[in-house]
C-alpha cells in the first residue's frame, strides 16, 4: 500500500495571464539562461586562469616570485569579482567631452570618478534601433566582442543599460578616425596608402576569423590608438540596424525616388536604357566640395553613407564575408583619390552607381595613380566571383601593391605615419569636437540606472516598457581584464 | 528601511497532521537563543527560535539526515516523507517528472571559491549573483498587471508561508513577531537586503581595497585566527559581514520556499518556467550549502526537495546539499514518480 502519490498533471495555460506576466515570463526564461551561460564561461576562464596560475606556482625559475605571483592572481580575480558586483550607470562617470556621433546616439570621452580612469563611453538609444529581427544578431556578436582579445578591434569593458538607453564602454582611442584624418589631409599618398590599408587588411582578417563579417568598413569607423595604429570599432552591434543596410530600405527607395519617379521605375527594368544616363561627372570640383562638406553630417545622419557598401548587400541575393573586401577597396580608391568612388549628392543616386558599378567606376584623369594600385583596386570593387580576398586575406595580401609588406609586424614593430601628438590622457586634439553639440556633465542624471542588485527599486512605478528592455536583455557584458588596476 | 524591520522570525505552524518520527528532539542545537532585536543576528533568525513558542507547539519535524546521524530514525524513505507533513497529494515540485534543469552538468563549478580568492570576496559575489537570480522570479508573481494586481497579493498569500507547516513572521519594533502578507514580506526583504548590498561600508566595490585568500605554503601573513580577524578583513568587509550574508540566504531561502509552496504551479509551471526555477534554486541550494550560508534544519521546508535532488543526480555526493540529504526519501519520490 502507498500513501503518497502526486496530483494529475494539469496541462499548462501560459496564455491565462496578464501582458505584464506575459512580458515577465519571457524576461525571466532569458535572464536564467544567460546567467547560466555567461556564468559557465566565466567559471571556465576562472579554471584556466588558475591552473595557468597553479603551473607557475611549479616552476622553479620563478620560485622566488611564488608569493608575488599568488597574490597577485588573488586580487586581480577579487577585482573582477567587485567589478561584476558595481552598480553600473552613467553617474559613475564624468563626461570630459563629446567626441563622435553615430546615428544611434554619441560617443563621449568619460572619466570613471572611482578610479579616474579615462575611457571612450558609447551611447545607444533604444528607440532608433527599430528592427527588432536583428536582434539576436546583436546578441550574438556582443558574444563575439566579449571573447575577441584581439588587439586589431576596440576593446569592449562593459556594458550597461537603462531604461532609454545601451551603454558601451570602451577603451578610448586617442587618435581619432580615418574620416578626420581624410577630412584633414584630403589625399594620402601611395605609402602612407599602404600602411593604413595593410593594417585594415590583418583588422578585417581578425574579424572574419572570428566567424563575423563587419559589413561596416568605413573611415569612420576605422580608429587609430595612441601610436597611430588602426583599430576597428565596435562591430555590429548597431550596424545591423542602420536603414542603410536594410535592403527593403533601398528597394522602398527604388519605389519612390526623391523627383524622376518615371526614371527609377524604368532603371528598376534590368534591360532599362536609362542606367547609363546616370551621370559620370564624379570629377566635377564643386561637387566633391559639397561632398566633402557634408560628408560629416552624412556619418551623423539616419541613412548613412551608403559609398563604401557592396552591391550584393543591396539586392536580396545573400553576400558572405568578401563584402567587407569591397569596403576596403572604396578605401584605398578614396585615400589616393581623394572621395570614394561612388560619390554623388545623395545617398539614392550613390546607390545607383554602387549597383551600376562597371559603368561608374573609374578613376579620373588627373590624379596620378600607379597601375598596381589601380590594378588592386579593380580587384577588390568587383563583382563578388571575382573579389580579391574571396579565398581569405592572404590573396589580397599577395597583391604585388603590398609587396615587402610585413605584415606581421605591422602593428608593433612598424611606426605609424602619423602619431597623434598627444599632451595628455584626456587629449581630444584630433576629434572634431567644436562641431559636435557638447553636453554637460550633469546630463549624467539623466538617467536611473539598475543597482548592484540588479532589482530596482521596489517602490519604482518607472518600470521600462517590455519593448525597450525585453529585446536588449543579455545585453550587459563584462570582461574580465588583466590590467586591472 | 521600515522601522516594521527590526527583526526577523519564523515559527512553526502545523497541528494538522501526525508528526511520523514523532519522538524526535528538535535538530536545534540547545544553545539557541531566544530572539534577538538585531536583524542581522542569525540565531534568531532561524526557524522555531522561541523558546515560549517552543513549548506550546508540537514538535519539529526531524531533519532526516541529521536524524539518521545521531541513529534515531533508521527507517525507510517512505518513514522519511512521513516526517515531513507532507500535504497528500503531494505537491507538483516533488514530481521527478518536474524536478529538471535547463542545465547539464556539475553546479558546483560555479560556486567553487577560486584558490588564490579570499573568502569574504566570494560570498560577497556569490549573494550578489544569487540575489539577482532569486529577483528574477519574484518579479513574476511580484509586479502589477495593469489591473493593480500582482499574482502574489494579500489575498492569495496572506501569510509568509511554506506549505502548511511554516510561515514565517517579522518582528516589529518592539520585537514581536507579527504575520505580514507575502507581498509585504517580500518588498521588506527586497528593502532591507538591496539595503545591505548597496552599502559600500558592508559590501565594498572599491577595486583597491581586495586582498587575496591566505595559503600557509606560499603566503607569509598571518592566519585567520583570533578574535580580531574575521571573515573578509583582509579585504574590508566589517566584522559582521558574514553574519549578515547568513541572513540574507536565510531571508531568500524563505522565498524560494514561498515561491515553490505557493506559486510553483500557480505561475511558474503554467508559464514554463519550473526548470529555471529548480536550476536557479538547486544552484543556490548548493552555494549556500558549501558556502555554510545555511545550516541543515534551516532548509526544512525544502528538504524533500534536497532529498529528491540528491537521489536524482543534481547534488554530487561531494556537496554539502547531499550530505544534508536524506537519499532514501529521494530515492523513494524517485519511486513514486516513477524513475526509480
Ligand atoms: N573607442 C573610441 N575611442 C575614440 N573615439 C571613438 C571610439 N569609438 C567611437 N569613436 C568616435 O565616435 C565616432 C562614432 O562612433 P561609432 O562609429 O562607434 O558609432 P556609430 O557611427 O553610431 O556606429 P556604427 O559605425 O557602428 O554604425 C567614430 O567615428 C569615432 O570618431
Ligand atoms: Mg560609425
Amino acid at each position: 500500500m502507498t500513501s503518497f502519490d502526486f496530483p494529475p498533471t494539469p496541462n499548462r495555460c501560459p496564455d491565462a495571464y496578464g501582458p505584464i506576466t506575459t512580458y515577465n515570463r519571457l524576461r525571466c526564461s532569458q535572464v536564467a539562461h544567460g546567467f547560466f551561460l555567461d556564468g559557465k564561461q566565466r567559471a571556465k576562464e576562472r579554471f584556466e586562469r588558475q591552473n595557468e596560475m597553479a603551473q607557475r606556482l611549479e616552476d622553479p625559475n620563478l620560485s622566488e616570485r611564488r608569493e608575488q605571483i599568488w597574490k597577485h592572481s588573488g586580487r586581480l580575480e577579487a577585482k573582477y569579482l567587485r567589478f561584476l558586483r558595481t552598480k553600473e550607470g552613467l553617474s559613475n562617470y564624468q563626461t570630459i567631452k563629446t567626441i563622435g556621433k553615430g546615428f544611434f546616439g554619441e560617443v563621449r570621452l568619460v572619466r570613471k570618478i572611482q578610479d579616474g580612469k579615462v575611457y571612450a563611453l558609447k551611447r545607444l538609444v533604444k528607440t532608433q534601433m527599430i528592427s527588432k529581427d536583428q536582434l539576436p544578431r546583436v546578441r550574438a556578436e556582443r558574444d563575439a566582442l566579449a571573447e575577441s582579445d584581439s588587439e586589431w578591434v576596440v576593446k569592449l569593458y562593459t556594458t550597461f543599460q537603462d531604461n532609454t538607453s545601451l551603454y558601451m564602454l570602451m577603451e578610448f582611442l586617442p587618435g581619432g578616425d580615418l574620416m578626420t584624418m581624410l577630412i584633414k589631409y584630403q589625399i594620402f599618398s601611395e605609402d602612407i596608402t599602404r600602411f593604413y590599408s595593410a593594417e585594415i587588411i590583418n583588422a578585417i582578417e581578425a574579424v572574419h576569423n572570428l566567424g563575423f563579417i563587419h559589413r561596416d568598413i568605413k573611415p569612420d569607423n576605422i580608429l587609430l590608438d595612441r601610436g597611430g595604429h588602426v583599430k576597428l570599432a565596435d562591430f555590429g552591434l548597431s550596424t545591423g540596424f542602420r536603414k542603410s543596410h536594410d535592403s527593403s530600405y533601398y528597394q522602398e527607395l527604388l519605389q519612390k525616388p526623391p523627383a524622376q519617379p518615371d526614371n527609377v521605375l524604368r532603371s528598376q527594368n534590368r534591360n532599362s536604357v536609362n542606367i547609363d544616363e546616370i551621370s559620370l561627372t564624379v570629377s566635377n570640383r564643386a561637387q566633391i566640395n559639397d561632398w566633402r562638406r557634408s560628408r560629416r553630417l552624412m556619418a551623423y545622419s539616419a541613412v548613412g553613407t551608403p559609398d563604401y557598401i557592396a552591391p550584393e548587400l543591396f539586392t536580396k541575393q545573400g553576400y558572405s564575408f568578401d563584402i567587407d573586401w569591397w569596403s576596403l577597396g572604396t578605401i584605398i580608391y578614396e585615400c589616393l583619390v581623394g572621395w570614394p568612388p561612388f560619390a554623388a549628392e545623395n545617398p539614392y543616386d550613390t546607390y545607383r552607381k554602387i549597383v551600376n558599378w562597371p559603368h561608374t567606376l573609374f578613376f579620373p584623369d588627373d590624379v596620378p595613380l600607379s597601375p598596381i594600385a589601380i590594378h588592386l583596386i579593380r580587384s577588390m570593387v568587383c563583382n563578388s566571383e571575382q573579389r580579391l580576398g574571396r579565398n581569405g586575406a592572404s590573396e589580397i595580401k599577395n597583391h604585388p601593391f603590398f609587396a615587402g609588406v610585413d605584415f606581421s609586424s605591422l602593428r608593433n614593430i612598424i611606426r605609424a605615419p602619423f602619431v597623434p601628438p598627444l599632451v595628455s590622457d584626456v587629449d581630444t586634439s584630433c576629434f572634431p569636437v567644436d562641431e559636435l553639440p557638447q553636453t554637460t556633465t550633469t546630463d549624467n542624471n539623466d538617467s536611473s540606472s539598475t543597482g548592484a542588485t540588479g532589482t530596482g527599486r521596489v517602490e519604482d512605478d518607472q518600470t521600462p516598457t517590455p519593448e525597450m528592455t525585453l529585446p536588449f536583455i543579455g545585453y550587459t557584458f563584462k570582461r574580465f581584464e588583466k590590467t586591472f588596476v | 528601511m521600515s522601522n516594521l524591520f527590526s527583526g526577523i522570525n519564523a515559527r512553526l505552524r502545523g497541528t494538522a497532521n501526525k508528526p511520523g518520527g514523532g519522538k524526535i528532539p528538535s535538530p536545534l542545537s540547545p544553545t539557541e537563543e531566544a530572539p534577538l532585536p538585531s536583524p542581522s543576528s542569525v540565531s534568531q533568525a532561524s526557524q522555531s527560535s522561541s523558546t515560549s513558542l517552543q513549548s506550546k507547539l508540537p514538535p519539529l519535524p526531524a531533519s532526516p539526515s541529521l536524524s539518521q546521524s545521531i541513529g534515531i530514525v533508521g527507517g525507510t524513505g517512505e518513514d522519511a516523507l512521513n516526517s515531513y507533513l507532507l500535504p497528500r497529494p503531494l505537491p507538483i515540485w516533488l514530481n521527478p517528472a518536474y524536478a529538471k534543469h535547463i542545465v547539464k552538468g556539475n553546479f558546483m563549478t560555479l560556486s567553487a571559491r577560486p584558490k588564490t580568492v579570499e573568502q569574504g570576496e566570494w560570498v560577497a559575489h556569490q549573494v550578489v549573483e544569487h540575489y539577482r537570480n532569486l529577483w528574477n522570479f519574484v518579479r513574476v508573481i511580484y509586479e502589477k498587471e495593469d489591473d493593480g494586481k500582482s499574482i502574489c497579493n494579500a489575498t492569495s498569500c496572506p501569510r509568509m508561508s511554506a506549505g502548511a507547516n511554516h510561515s514565517y513572521t517579522w518582528l516589529n519594533n518592539r520585537f514581536e513577531p507579527i504575520e505580514l502578507p507575502a507581498y509585504e514580506y517580500i518588498t521588506l526583504m527586497q528593502r532591507w537586503i538591496s539595503g545591505k548590498i548597496d552599502d559600500e561600508k558592508i559590501f565594498p566595490t572599491d577595486a583597491s581595497g581586495v586582498s587575496y585568500a591566505h595559503n600557509p605554503q606560499i603566503t607569509t601573513t598571518a592566519l585567520l585566527t583570533g578574535p580580531d580577524e574575521w571573515i573578509g578583513k583582509r579585504s574590508g568587509f566589517p566584522k559582521d559581514f558574514f553574519s549578515i550574508c547568513q541572513t540574507i540566504f536565510l531571508q531568500m531561502f524563505r522565498v524560494y520556499a514561498h515561491l515553490y509552496w505557493a506559486h510553483y504551479a500557480e505561475p511558474f509551471y503554467h508559464l514554463n518556467l519550473e526548470k529555471q526555477l529548480n536550476s536557479c534554486f538547486s544552484h543556490f541550494v548548493l552555494t549556500a550549502t558549501a558556502l555554510d550560508m545555511l545550516k541543515p534544519h534551516e532548509l526544512e521546508p525544502m528538504q524533500p526537495l534536497i532529498d529528491l535532488w540528491a537521489a536524482n543526480g543534481t547534488f554530487p555526493p561531494e556537496s554539502k546539499a547531499y550530505e544534508y540529504a536524506n537519499l532514501k526519501a529521494g530515492a523513494r519520490l524517485l519511486q513514486l514518480g516513477g524513475m526509480a
